[in-house]
C-alpha cells in the first residue's frame, strides 16, 4: 500500500529536485495535448492542401526553383528562377509532402501514442500480474511452469515478435468516436480515433512477463511473511491471501514497472508504425517513414518534428519512472527491454 | 559450484529453451489466420494442385507428425527451402547472421568505449558540469527511438558531408582483416567498411551508451559508498587503484548482467537499424519474409535469433561466475 512515508519521499524529491517537476510537466502537456487534441489542433491532421506541401516550419524558408515555359519569337523557351518559399504563422511546424498541417499532425500523434502505451501496458498487467503472483504464492510446478515459459518469451526480442505477430494476424484498427467533435465542439476535425487494436494487444502480449516476473518476486517473498502465515493459519481461501493481503504490498514496484513499460510501448508503437506495422496512418512512427524520404532533399522537418515529440514524451515518462523509484524502493527491477 | 559443473547445467537448461523457441515459432503458424498453401500456390490454382502442393511440403500430415519432423531436420541443420526464393533456408539465414552480428558487435564497441569512462567521471565529479551532462545525455539517449535517430545522423552528417554512406552494406569486416595481407589496398577497404557502417553503429549504440552510462554512474556511487572502499583508502591505496581496481570491476558486475538481458532490445533494435540503413542482415530477412508470408524463412530467422539469445545469456553467466567468485547458482 502507499504508506505516509512514500508521499513524505515523493515531496521530498520533487522540492529537491528539477528532474521530476520536468518530467511531470512534460507528462501533463503530453496527455492535455492528447485528450484536446482537436481543440488544441489548428488543422485537420488528414486534409490535404496540394497548395501548400512542404512549407518549412516557422523561421526558416526554402528555395525552389520554378520552371516557367514562354514562347518567344514562335519558339518554346524554358525560364528557371529560383523562388524563396517563406514559413506560414498558420503551419508553425511546416506541412509534410501533401499539405498536410505538422503541427497538428504531432498533436493527433499523441493520442496514437498514449493511447497504445497506456492500454497496452493494463494489458500487459492485467495478464502478468494475476500469472506472477499466483507461481510466486503457489510455488512448486506452476512456479517453474512460468519462469520456464518466462524464459522462453524472452529469448524473442519484443520488437521482432510484435512485428511476426502483427504481419500474421492483421492490422486491425477500432475506431473510438471522438466526444468533442461529438458534441459538436471541433467541426472540421476527424469525427473518429483510430486505435490499432493488434498493435495493443501484441504490444501487451510481449510485454507481460515483465509484469510476472516482478509480480512473482514480490509473492515469494511475502510468501514468508508472518501476516500471510497468520491469515493462512486463521483459514482463509489461498484467493482470498492473493488479494487482500499479498497484491497491496506488491502494488509498488508493479506501478514503477508499469511507469517505465508506457515509455517502452510507446517506443514500441512508434518502431511498429515506422516499419508499417501498425494500422493507423496518424502516428508518429508512421509521419517518420513518410519524412525519411524527403530527408535527402531538404525537407527535413517532416522527419524532425514527430521524432522531437517522441523523445520528449518519453523523457518526461522516464523521469516520472525515476522520481517513482527513487521514493519508493530503491532496488527495483526495472529496466524493461523495448 | 565449480565453473565447469555451471556450464553443464547452464547448457542443458539452454538446450531447454531452444526447444520452447522453436516450439512456440512451431506453433505460431498454426494461430495464424490463412492456410499456408494459399502463400505458396497460384490465385487459380486447382483443388488438385493444391493437395499436391501441401502433399509436397508434408502440410497434410496431422500436425505432429509435421513437428517431429520439423525437429528430426532442424537437429541435421535444415530449415526447409524458401517458399518465394525456392533456397535452402539455413544458407539464406547464415548468409545474413554476419551482416548483423558485425552491426551489434560495432554498436557494442560504440556504446561501451565511451559510456564506462562517462559514467565513472559522472560518478567521480558527481555535480559536476561533467556529470549533469551526463545525465542529460543518458537521459535522452534512452529516450530516443533509434530508428530517428538513424535518420537524424543521414540528416546532419551524410546529407552535409559526402564522407558517409547512408544506405547498403560496402567492405565486410572479414574484408578489411583480408587486406592486411590481400592485394586489396588497406586503407581504402578500411575507410569504405568505416563509411558504410558508422552510422548505423551509432544509430543502434546510443541507447547502449546511455543506459552503461547510468548503470556505470549509479553502480560506482553505491560502490564508492561502501565500507571496503573506506578501508582500501584509510590504508593508503592510491585513489586510481581504488577506483578503477575495485569499484570499477564490482560495479560491472550487474552492468554485464543487464547487457546479456539486453541483447533482445540490441538484436531488436538491428532490425530497425537495418531497416533504415538498407543493411542487409537477419532484420531485413524477418520482414521480407513476414510481408512475403515465407514461412520456413521466418521460422529459420527467428528460431536462430532466439538461439543466439540465449547461447550469449549463458556466455554471459559464465563470465558473472568467473567475475565475482561469491555468486551461487541454485
Amino acid at each position: 500500500m502507499v504508506s505516509p512515508r512514500v508521499i513524505r519521499n515523493l515531496k521530498k524529491q520533487f522540492r529537491n529536485s528539477l528532474l521530476p517537476k520536468l518530467g511531470l510537466l512534460l507528462v501533463v502537456v503530453v496527455i492535455l495535448v492528447a485528450v484536446f487534441a482537436p481543440l488544441v489542433a489548428p488543422h485537420d491532421p488528414t486534409a490535404q492542401n496540394l497548395n501548400q506541401t512542404e512549407l518549412p516550419p516557422l523561421g526558416f524558408s526554402k528555395t525552389v526553383n520554378v520552371t516557367s515555359a514562354e514562347v518567344v519569337d514562335g519558339e518554346i523557351k524554358t525560364v528557371s528562377e529560383q523562388t524563396t518559399v517563406d514559413a506560414k504563422l498558420s503551419h508553425p511546424l511546416g506541412t509534410d509532402g501533401l499539405g498536410r498541417d505538422m503541427l497538428s499532425r504531432v498533436i493527433y500523434g499523441a493520442r496514437t501514442s498514449l493511447l497504445v502505451g497506456i492500454l497496452g501496458t493494463i494489458l500487459a498487467v492485467l495478464v502478468g500480474v494475476p500469472v506472477g503472483l499466483v507461481a510466486g504464492y503457489s510455488g512448486g510446478t506452476v512456479d517453474d511452469a512460468l519462469m520456464r515459459f518466462a524464459d522462453v518469451s524472452l529469448a524473442f526480442p519484443s520488437l521482432v515478435l510484435a512485428v511476426a505477430l502483427i504481419g500474421l494476424w492483421g492490422r486491425a484498427t477500432v475506431a473510438i468516436p471522438d466526444p468533442f467533435v461529438a458534441a459538436g465542439l471541433a467541426s472540421g476535425m476527424p469525427s473518429s480515433t483510430t486505435l490499432p487494436i493488434t498493435v495493443v494487444i501484441v504490444v501487451g502480449l510481449v510485454n507481460w512477463v515483465w509484469f510476472a516476473r516482478v509480480a512473482r518476486g514480490e509473492a515469494l517473498s511475502l510468501r514468508q511473511e508472518e501476516y500471510v502465515k497468520a491469515a493462512s493459519a486463521l483459514g482463509a481461501s489461498d484467493t482470498r491471501i492473493i488479494g487482500r493481503h499479498v497484491l497491496p504490498n506488491a502494488i509498488t514496484p508493479i506501478i514503477v514497472l508499469g511507469t517505465v513499460q508506457i515509455a517502452a510501448i510507446i517506443l514500441l508503437e512508434s518502431s511498429l508504425s515506422f516499419l508499417g506495422f501498425s494500422g493507423t496512418t496518424l502516428s508518429w512512427g508512421f509521419d517518420i517513414s513518410q519524412g525519411q524520404d524527403y530527408v535527402s532533399s531538404g525537407q527535413w522537418w517532416i522527419a524532425t518534428m514527430p521524432g522531437i515529440a517522441i523523445m520528449l514524451s518519453v523523457i518526461g515518462i522516464n523521469l516520472v519512472g525515476d522520481w517513482l523509484r527513487d521514493a519508493l524502493d530503491p532496488d527495483i527491477e526495472g529496466e524493461g527491454g523495448t | 559450484m565449480s565453473l565447469g559443473r555451471l556450464a553443464v547445467k547452464r547448457g542443458l537448461q539452454g538446450v531447454g529453451v531452444i526447444w520452447g523457441v522453436i516450439t512456440v515459432v512451431f506453433v505460431l503458424r498454426f494461430i495464424t489466420p490463412g492456410s499456408v498453401i494459399n502463400a505458396v500456390a497460384p490465385l487459380d490454382a486447382s483443388q488438385e494442385t493444391r493437395q499436391a502442393i501441401a502433399a509436397d511440403l508434408g502440410l497434410d500430415q496431422p500436425i505432429y507428425v509435421q513437428y517431429v519432423q520439423y525437429l528430426a531436420d532442424l537437429v541435421q541443420g535444415d530449415m526447409g527451402y524458401s517458399y518465394v526464393k525456392g533456397l535452402e533456408v539455413t544458407r539464406m539465414v547464415f548468409q545474413r547472421v554476419p551482416a548483423t552480428v558485425e552491426l551489434a558487435v560495432a554498436a557494442t564497441i560504440v556504446a561501451i568505449v565511451l559510456s564506462i569512462p562517462l559514467g565513472v567521471l559522472s560518478a567521480t565529479r558527481r555535480n559536476s558540469p561533467v556529470d549533469y551532462g551526463a545525465t542529460l545525455f543518458s537521459l535522452g539517449g534512452i529516450s530516443t527511438p533509434n530508428f530517428w535517430l538513424g535518420i537524424m545522423l543521414i540528416l546532419v552528417l551524410a546529407v552535409q558531408f559526402d564522407v558517409f554512406q547512408t544506405s547498403g552494406r560496402g567492405a565486410t569486416s572479414v574484408a578489411v582483416v583480408a587486406s592486411v595481407v590481400g592485394p586489396e589496398p588497406f586503407l581504402g577497404t578500411l575507410l569504405e567498411w568505416l563509411s558504410y557502417i558508422t552510422l548505423p553503429a551509432i544509430a543502434l549504440g546510443t541507447y547502449f551508451m546511455a543506459l552503461i552510462t547510468r548503470l556505470t554512474r549509479s553502480g560506482m556511487l553505491e560502490e564508492l559508498g561502501k565500507s571496503y572502499v573506506t578501508a582500501a583508502r584509510a590504508k593508503g591505496a592510491p585513489e586510481s587503484l581504488v577506483r578503477y581496481k575495485h569499484a570499477l570491476r564490482n560495479t560491472l558486475i550487474p552492468v554485464i548482467t543487464v547487457l546479456g538481458l539486453q541483447l533482445g532490445t540490441l538484436i531488436g533494435g538491428a532490425v530497425i537499424t537495418e531497416a533504415v540503413f538498407a543493411w542487409p542482415g537477419l532484420g531485413t530477412l524477418v520482414i521480407q519474409s513476414i510481408n512475403l508470408r515465407d514461412w520456413p524463412a521466418l521460422q529459420g530467422s527467428l528460431i536462430v535469433i532466439g538461439t543466439a539469445f540465449v547461447v550469449v545469456n549463458i556466455a554471459v553467466d559464465m563470465v558473472y561466475g568467473y567475475l565475482d567468485p561469491r555468486v551461487v547458482y541454485d
